[in-house]
């Protein structure tokens, strides 16, 4: 019993080729990530781990630094073989284009010294009067060994310094610096932290519990480097699982695809096989024997395409990670059992699964469909799946209707998405009657149009439709995730700009810093101000704060601007004047449910706070300041020092931006711009992540692409007969091949349409829910529609091409077999 | 370069007297060349005319070379050797595609069953040759063809809605449509029961005599044969005999009589 299925499966091997590629490609998806995570992981655990030290004592949070006198005083410890202090503060590496790189630098600067924080990669230690780099920004900073290069230190002042060497970190917690100076005096005589090394035999806790001793326990945090170190690793394990858990998504999405392409695939060779599953009844097979001798078959599948993917996944990480290596020298690769396990533990259930409902068919085949001459089954009803996929789209637009407005708690917002993802899974349901409304109405009008190949490829692509929806429905699943995120991307950007465009003049010069939300120098707006031709120059002071209202506290965004300045929120309530009171995003003053005319405190740092009334909702914008307050209610020490951009206009635009221009032209720290240079520089790296992620997604669309192959060249096959009839009565070959490309078109074309009409839905759900945007105001992503379409029709062509050969190829002779 | 169903209809010479099909020395071999017991000679030296307007039938034991034999003749197979003229043309050199062109539009097909397209409609898979040479039906023609089959009220159904003996009769139809020199039919009742039968076969006869078409047909029943003019005896890839004005009895009888020579 089980041999003859087994043999069957032998015999059948271009049957289930595209079966066994699309299994592969998503296990190979799951273990390539694993290995790719693994090997990240195990690269930070074998370099960032210091063993040099055994104990350090460090500043808390905006405390008082260490000074040389505590140092030596933690030296005298017994058992401690050397203290050595280390300093971190501001330095700004200047790269070749005059300007700072894009590591903030605040605490970019230390001192060289020859503990295990550096390795070095080029050159030599750094003398007094010169520096070594980190690899990475000098790489940004486009400088080597033995360049000059400018450095940027606070407080304005700046020095050149030849570059000696180019290292690599080892950070315990801090973010790794850019620059380590020869002269450890750059930064001042003052430390973050001290670091404790032990005499061989020392005792490691009584020196830790010695430095508790001497030092203030509310100023100061004594740790052991092994406690250090463990916590390291702990960070290094997270970042890697989290790093796993979100490439884990999009393998789920693309196995998800696989498996529609399964189901398919196994319901049509069940289907083929009636007569033979009948026979195997009439002789006494019992139920139970078939369904298991089909689901066994599908575990064999599952295995060999496993074993297929396994090692095609770790072929696909070492690769990826050899190509990516560049950027982090000696990574190490790392292929652990756990991750030929995971692709062994997708693969077969997720192909015994699929399979599932088509071994339950097969084993309720009656033995005397063996008699029957077409062995094929009833069409089975729709009726219970489109009341389901019914269902669940009334019940997701009913979640979608109740939650319309803009002011939505978290609760709404995820019965929101919630009635996205019910609509999406209705229509999936529902696409075996979407396919019949659709596509025979779209075929007759075609038939009348087309020739006679465009007739027969529209007539069959219809001809099943539960076997079309199960084709499209991977294709649909993968374009419609593209789409949704595409929707969700060109809204955000495009209300980003449309909100920087309604907040800045287009005029107006705008002088930022290189660095992310870094503040400019103290200079910068007075300096703005007396350019010549400048009649009107404000500053933005872009902070994050923390928002009080009620008595409950959330983060959030604030800038103090200058009433009468540049910058105008632009306003849908209430006044704009912040001279009154502060002016609110309306979606932020929806979440922490506070009203015109509300009292709020805002905490800028944990002294100072300011408290205000609201008096205006903007249109807010996550990655814009959701709180402007006016300038005069700032503590005077934060006036100056927070000022992110300064925004200058004048009567003649042009002379504005080529006198700032001109002011600003050596300051490394002030790039000038103007206001398509803010709106691209904040939609930028959004875009950078959006094309990652369709690249992912593409994943799925090429294993549904598979299946769009599978399900031809399977259907090519039971239309064997019909296709020898055609070409006996005078269908040429090339009739044959365009009739198969037009089914193949017709089916990838309305996949892609479903995909994308579901997925421009979703996105503008995401955009409501997410972003607390109004559902209609959407943006529909063009290009990646076009290319959507475009995409799908070459899909349909490359995917006829192999069952559209075979098709014209039939023996007409042994394909109407009379004898 | 001759493409789909662009491809002109192929042109030849026909006079009244040259025969709707004619073959000469037709030998068709199995198996590869060398070695004599997987041999199977299916056709050996073949030489006979079909003529115009008339309805021949061929008969002989399973196994005899009949459906070979109509296969090459309609260009469905090639013979090992020998030619085969439908109408003038000598078909065994030619190209696929214009053998396809020629099957299209000089020769009708009846098979035993289930060679009508399920998702076109009678009416669709009755001009389907037509369609596939983009040409329109000749309306009268078709009237006459369709009030022959008395289908008329069931034009716009599926196959899957017709009966056994319905879809044969569209076959027929099929066949007939293109005017061809020559229907082919390979054994057109096998599948039918005796009424069903009848029907078809009177078709087939009705389209000799009313509409002057040429028909060849395979079949095992004598009285199938008997609908014929003339009926052709085959075995072992020869022709052994021929019969004029057949009834059922008489082919009943030469058959016995075959079996007991090859007995």
């Amino acid at each position: 019993m089980l041999r003859a299925m087994l043999r069957d499966l032998r015999a059948h091997k271009g049957r289930i080729a595209m079966t066994l590629i699309a299994i592969t490609l998503g296990v190979a998806f799951v273990v390539t990530t694993w290995v790719i995570s693994d090997s990240a992981a195990e690269t930070l655990r074998g370099r960032d781990i210091r063993g040099d030290v055994a104990v350090t004592v460090r500043t808390v949070g905006g405390g008082p630094e260490l000074t040389p006198a505590e140092r030596d005083r933690l030296a005298r410890i017994p058992g401690v073989a050397s203290a050595s202090g280390v300093a971190f503060g501001y330095a700004g590496l200047v790269g070749q284009d005059g300007k700072l790189t894009s590591a903030r630098p605040t605490l970019a600067g230390t001192g060289w010294d020859s503990s295990d924080r550096f390795a070095l990669v080029a050159g030599r230690t750094p003398a007094p009067g010169e520096v070594a780099l980190h690899e990475r920004q000098a790489r940004e900073a486009g400088r080597e060994t033995g360049d000059r290069t400018q450095i940027l230190l606070s407080d304005g002042r700046s020095v050149d310094a030849v570059v000696a060497g180019l290292f690599t970190y080892r950070p315990f917690a801090e973010t790794p610096p850019s620059v380590a100076f020869g002269d450890p005096g750059v930064l001042g005589d003052r430390f973050t932290r001290v670091e404790l090394v032990a005499r061989p035999g020392a005792d490691i806790d009584a020196i830790a519990a010695a430095a508790r001793d001497l030092v203030d326990p509310a100023l100061r945090t004594v740790a052991t480097g092994a406690d250090l170190a463990a916590q390291a690793q702990a960070r290094a394990d997270d970042s890697a699982q989290s790093s796993r858990e979100s490439l884990l998504g999009f393998a789920a999405v693309a196995l998800l695809a696989g498996m529609f392409v399964i189901a398919n695939t196994f319901s049509m060779l069940v289907t083929q096989r009636t007569r033979q599953l009948a026979l195997l009844r009439a002789i006494g097979a019992t139920r139970r024997q078939v369904r298991n001798a089909v689901l066994v078959e599908a575990g064999v599948l599952g295995w060999i395409a496993s074993t297929l993917g396994v090692a095609l996944g770790i072929g696909l990480g070492l690769l990826g990670l050899a190509t990516t290596g560049s950027d982090d020298t000696n990574i190490t690769l790392s292929v652990s059992p756990t991750s030929i396990l995971v692709g062994y533990a997708t693969g077969v259930p997720v192909t015994m699964i699929a399979a599932y409902a088509s071994a339950r068919r097969a084993a309720g085949v009656a033995p005397v469909a063996a008699l029957r001459t077409d062995g094929s089954f009833a069409p089975r009803s729709l009726v219970a799946r489109s009341i389901l996929g019914g269902v669940a789209v009334a019940a997701g637009v009913v979640a979608i209707v109740s939650t319309l407005r803009n002011d939505l708690s978290t609760t709404e917002r995820i019965v929101a998405m919630g009635g996205g993802i019910a609509v999406w899974l209705g229509v999936l349901f529902l696409a075996p009657v979407l396919a019949n409304a659709v596509l025979r109405p779209v075929g007759r009008v075609m038939s009348r149009r087309g020739g006679p190949a465009t007739r027969l490829g529209v007539r069959n692509s219809v001809r099943d439709s539960r076997r079309t929806a199960a084709t499209t429905s991977a294709l649909m699943v993968g374009l419609a995730l593209v789409c949704a995120f595409a929707t969700l991307g060109s809204s955000i950007t495009s209300m980003l700009s449309s909100s920087i465009q309604a907040t800045v003049p287009a005029e107006a010069t705008v002088v930022e810093s290189p660095v992310d939300n870094v503040a400019l120098g103290t200079d910068v707006l007075d300096k703005a101000r007396s350019v010549p031709g400048v009649t009107n120059a404000s500053a933005d002071r872009y902070m994050f704060v923390k928002v009080t209202h009620n008595g409950s506290t959330s983060q959030t965004t604030m800038s103090a601007i200058e009433p009468g300045g540049v910058i105008r929120p632009e306003v849908v309530a209430g006044t704009g004047d912040v001279r009154r009171g502060a002016v609110v995003g309306e979606n932020q003053a929806a979440m922490i449910g506070a009203r015109l005319g509300d009292e709020v405190t805002l905490v800028l740092d944990p002294t100072t706070s300011v408290t205000t009334t609201i008096v205006g909702l903007h249109k807010g914008m996550e990655g814009r300041p959701l709180f402007y307050v006016d300038l005069a209610v700032m503590p005077a020490k934060l006036k100056a020092t927070t000022v992110t951009s300064v925004y200058a206009t004048g009567p003649d635009a042009a002379a504005v931006r080529a006198g700032i221009e001109a002011a600003f032209l050596d300051r490394p720290d002030v790039v000038v711009t103007d206001r398509d240079g803010v709106i691209k520089e904040a939609t930028e790296g959004f875009q950078l992540l959006l094309s990652l992620m369709y690249a992912l997604f593409g994943a799925a669309i090429i294993i549904a692409a598979f299946g769009v192959v599978n399900t031809l060249a399977l259907s090519v096959m039971e239309r064997t007969r019909e296709i020898g009839v055609l070409r006996a009565v005078g269908a040429s070959r090339p009739l044959i091949r365009r009739a198969i490309r037009v089914e193949s078109v017709v089916i990838c074309a309305y996949g892609g349409l479903l995909g994308i009409l579901v997925g421009i839905g979703f996105g503008a759900v995401m955009n409501h829910a997410m972003m607390g945007q109004s559902l209609w105001e959407f943006s529909v992503p063009y290009e990646i529609i076009g290319a959507a379409l475009i995409g799908m029709v070459v899909v349909g062509v490359l995917a006829a091409l192999w069952p559209a050969r075979r098709a014209s190829r039939t023996d007409i002779l042994a394909a109407i077999g009379t004898t | 370069m001759c493409r789909g169903g662009d491809c002109g209809t192929v042109v030849s010479v026909q006079t009244s007297t040259t025969p709707a099909v004619h073959a000469t020395q037709l030998s068709k071999v199995y198996g590869s060349g060398s070695s004599s017991d997987v041999k199977v000679i299916a056709l050996d030296d073949v030489t006979v005319d079909f003529p115009r307007e008339r309805f021949t039938a061929i008969m002989g034991p399973s196994g005899s070379g009949k459906s070979t034999l109509l296969h090459c003749l309609a260009g469905l197979d090639k013979p090992t050797s020998g030619q085969v003229y439908v109408g003038g043309t000598e078909t065994s050199s030619l190209s696929d595609a214009r053998l396809t062109a020629l099957r299209r539009d000089r020769v009708g097909f009846v098979f035993q069953a289930f060679n009508l397209l399920p998702t076109l409609t009678a009416w669709e898979n009755i001009v389907l040759p037509l369609d596939l040479a983009g040409r329109r039906p000749d309306q009268a023609f078709a009237d006459r063809i369709i009030d022959g089959i008395g289908l008329r009220h069931r034009l716009g159904h599926k196959p899957s809605q017709l009966s056994g003996g319905q879809q044969q009769r569209v076959a027929c139809a099929r066949a007939l449509i293109t005017k061809p020199e020559v229907v082919f039919a390979d054994e057109p009742t096998g599948a039918l029961d005796s009424k069903s039968s009848a029907d078809v076969l009177g078709f087939l006869r009705r389209s000799v005599d009313e509409l002057g078409q040429t028909v060849v047909m395979v079949t095992h029943e004598p009285t199938a044969a008997a609908y014929a003019d003339r009926v052709l005896f085959f075995a072992d890839g020869r022709v052994v005999g021929e019969l004029t004005e057949p009834t059922a009895d008489r082919v009943l009888d030469r058959m016995k009589d075959l079996e007991k020579v090859d007995a």
